[in-house]
């Protein structure tokens, strides 16, 4: 598909996003060796951004599946349709069936509900799968992973073992507010996602707002470069930059159009308050 | 040196390059070189930047490790017969901002500390800048470690509050509850459609600290604070005290979210700070005045202090006592007790041992940061 990771920038380019040399490397190996990729970095960089570019990049459906504390294998991978279940032994109870008949009826694929991973996997078309903010689920879950991205499987007790027809492009995000385990990194491409020069957060600018003036997008990047070296709360992330950009084109006509428009970019008091003192 | 050249083959400078990798503190196992091996086959092989960026994404698993990769890289498929430097972050004083004058006196670094005394923060092992300013007794900090290791705690601590949050939520959550289930079904005649779910609940966490900031503890309180501080920043239910020959509340001084201005305030308060200890007489205050409002069957109590108690014995008894039988769990951390050899042999601390449910030591970020597993499991 890909000879070099340089085909792929001006691809990526052409659907609206802007790539650099290292993510363009890291995506063409994750199409060439087929494994996982885990991006790592603050919130706002982009990392969720990029399943994105390659769902659109590739044609590929994308599948996501956010994680959180408490996550499970019910929520994540399968669960049994009780209630059709329930429903099913109700018609079947006079039908003379045997109780193996019955049984291996209920729980047939018709009453299995497939969640995110199953999705993924159980397809005859090949899916992008994201699994959005690892971090924030447990470690159990983290172990649940471990056969699904080395091997492409996931066993279920009674239908037996599901492999990947079509094995799925997997990037899993992390925001770092956990180690992850060895085992899990072992299996995957890493790649640190941090936030963007001046300069590419120029091109971000000029690329999702055409008409923005040069001086205006510098402007914004030099302020906003410097409100990430602040203690802030939120570090203002790439969406709120562009927030903010518009807020300005918007309000251009005001007196001071970047301050006013502060609040697009900046999601808390203290942090409004620290940004006028220290840097306007 | 190790440098492509001295391979025969490209596979076997990849296998070289892994094994320098490993070397060089990176944890590689032999898929590394294999992946590596078919990155070069598929074009790359020795293109600048594209061949770092790729053995890069293959051999390095954290951000640390990222920053790491790159001189290494350099020196062994670049630069022939130059040594790359490493760079470490930690060594740039550029951005150290010294210490209002009101922190100064509470951080005793206006006293004067020996070179050799010094030299020690240093050279404490450590497989990185970081691990060494974790393991590094904070009596031993420079002015510069000083302020890195307020950046590095702050984030650490920030995760250590994420993971005790998610931590603490009830496990059985979501499970489902048989009885309520048989009981929400009867009007469907008794066949369980519908299953009841337990829901989810956070149990009630409460800490109260009580902080020595006496004489003795100068070299440590001032670290400690800032560590109590963070933690306000993340947990609300936090009380905290601090204690010498008075017994001071400083929980609203804390809770400012600029940490001068927090500290200010507390320099304000706390009027006896470097003074006398008296640690059984301000736990007998704090029984008499707050333990019923703070002390409950949910307060894990922590105390930071050296326990070199200089009033009655007997008091400290009757006051630790006290506090023990009203706590979930009562746990005592010591910056002594880092100190190889040391014993708590101590009129205070012997009084005080039976009460306990932990011991610890509090001289370093990493043993503080070991409250994780105590928060966690209270």
């Amino acid at each position: 598909m890909f000879s070099h990771p340089k085909e792929l920038i001006p691809k990526i380019d052409e659907i609206g996003y802007v790539i650099e040399e290292d993510i363009a490397t890291v995506l063409f190996l994750m199409l060439k060796l087929e494994k996982p990729l885990l991006l790592e970095g603050s919130p706002g960089v982009g990392k969720t951004q990029i399943a994105y570019i390659l769902s659109q990049l590739l044609g590929y459906d994308l599948v996501r599946l956010q994680c959180y504390e408490g996550l499970d294998v019910n929520n994540a991978i399968y669960e049994w349709n009780y209630q059709k279940q329930l429903l099913a032994i109700k018609i079947h109870e006079q039908s003379g069936k045997s109780a193996r008949d019955k049984e291996a009826h209920i729980f047939g694929e018709e009453y299995l509900l497939k969640r995110p991973l199953l999705q993924a996997i159980d397809t005859d078309t090949r899916k992008i799968l994201l699994i959005d903010e690892i971090d924030r689920a447990d470690e159990e879950f983290e172990a649940f992973l471990l056969e699904l991205l080395s091997d492409f499987q996931i066993s279920i007790p009674e239908l037996g073992t599901v492999k990947a027809k079509e094995k799925p492009l997997v990037v899993l995000t992390s925001n770092r507010t956990r180690e992850l385990s060895d085992a899990l990194k072992r299996r995957c491409l890493y790649h640190w996602v941090d936030f963007p020069s001046e300069e590419k957060e120029m091109r971000i600018l000029k690329k999702h707002l055409p008409d923005i003036e040069l001086s205006l997008s510098q402007q914004i990047a030099a302020y906003v470069k410097k409100m990430r070296q602040l203690k802030l709360d939120k570090s203002p992330g790439i969406a709120e930059t562009i927030d903010w950009a518009k807020g300005i084109m918007l309000m251009k006509d005001l007196d001071d159009p970047l301050y006013v428009t502060l609040s697009c970019l900046l999601k808390s008091e203290r942090d409004i308050q620290l940004v006028k003192q220290e840097i306007f | 040196m190790d440098h492509y050249t001295n391979y025969q083959s490209f596979a076997a400078a990849l296998v070289g390059f892994n094994q320098f990798a490993r070397t060089e503190g990176f944890n590689n196992g032999i898929s590394c070189s294999k992946d590596a091996m078919l990155t070069a086959l598929s074009g790359i092989w020795l293109e600048q930047p594209f061949f770092e960026h790729a053995l890069a994404s293959l051999f390095c698993k954290t951000e640390e490790e990222r920053e790491k990769f790159s001189p290494l890289y350099r020196q062994f498929w670049l630069e022939k017969g130059t040594r790359i430097k490493s760079r470490s972050t930690y060594n740039n004083k550029k951005n150290i901002h010294r210490a209002s004058q009101n922190t100064l006196v509470m951080a005793g670094l206006g006293k004067s500390k020996e070179e050799g005394v010094l030299d020690e923060g240093k050279n404490t092992s450590g497989a990185n800048a970081k691990d060494t300013l974790k393991s590094t007794d904070f009596s031993k900090l420079t002015a510069v470690q000083s302020e890195l290791l307020d950046e590095l705690a702050e984030r650490l601590v920030r995760e250590m509050s994420l993971r005790i949050k998610r931590k603490r939520k009830r496990t059985n959550a979501g499970q489902i509850n048989i009885g309520r289930s048989i009981r929400k079904n009867l009007q469907r005649g008794g066949n369980i459609i519908e299953l009841f779910r337990e829901a989810k609940q956070r149990e009630k966490f409460r800490l109260l600290v009580l902080l020595d900031v006496s004489g003795s503890m100068d070299k440590y309180s001032y670290y400690l604070l800032k560590f109590l501080w963070s933690l306000r920043m993340h947990f609300k239910q936090i009380e905290v005290f601090t204690f010498s020959t008075k017994l001071r509340r400083i929980t609203d001084q804390l809770d400012d979210k600029d940490i001068q201005t927090a500290f200010f305030s507390v320099s304000r308060v706390a009027d006896h700070w470097s003074s006398g200890t008296k640690i059984g007489e301000c736990l007998r205050e704090f029984n008499e005045q707050y333990h019923k409002r703070y002390l409950n069957g949910s307060t894990l109590t922590l105390i930071l202090s050296d326990g070199l108690d200089t009033g009655e014995p007997e008091i400290l008894d009757t006051a630790i006592q006290k506090i023990s039988m009203k706590s979930k769990r009562l746990i005592w951390l010591n910056p002594l007790k880092g100190m190889t050899g040391y014993e708590p042999i101590q009129r205070g601390m012997q009084v005080v041992l039976p009460q306990l449910n932990h011991f610890g030591a509090a001289h370093n970020l990493n043993s503080l940061l070991e409250l994780e597993n105590i928060l966690i499991h209270a």
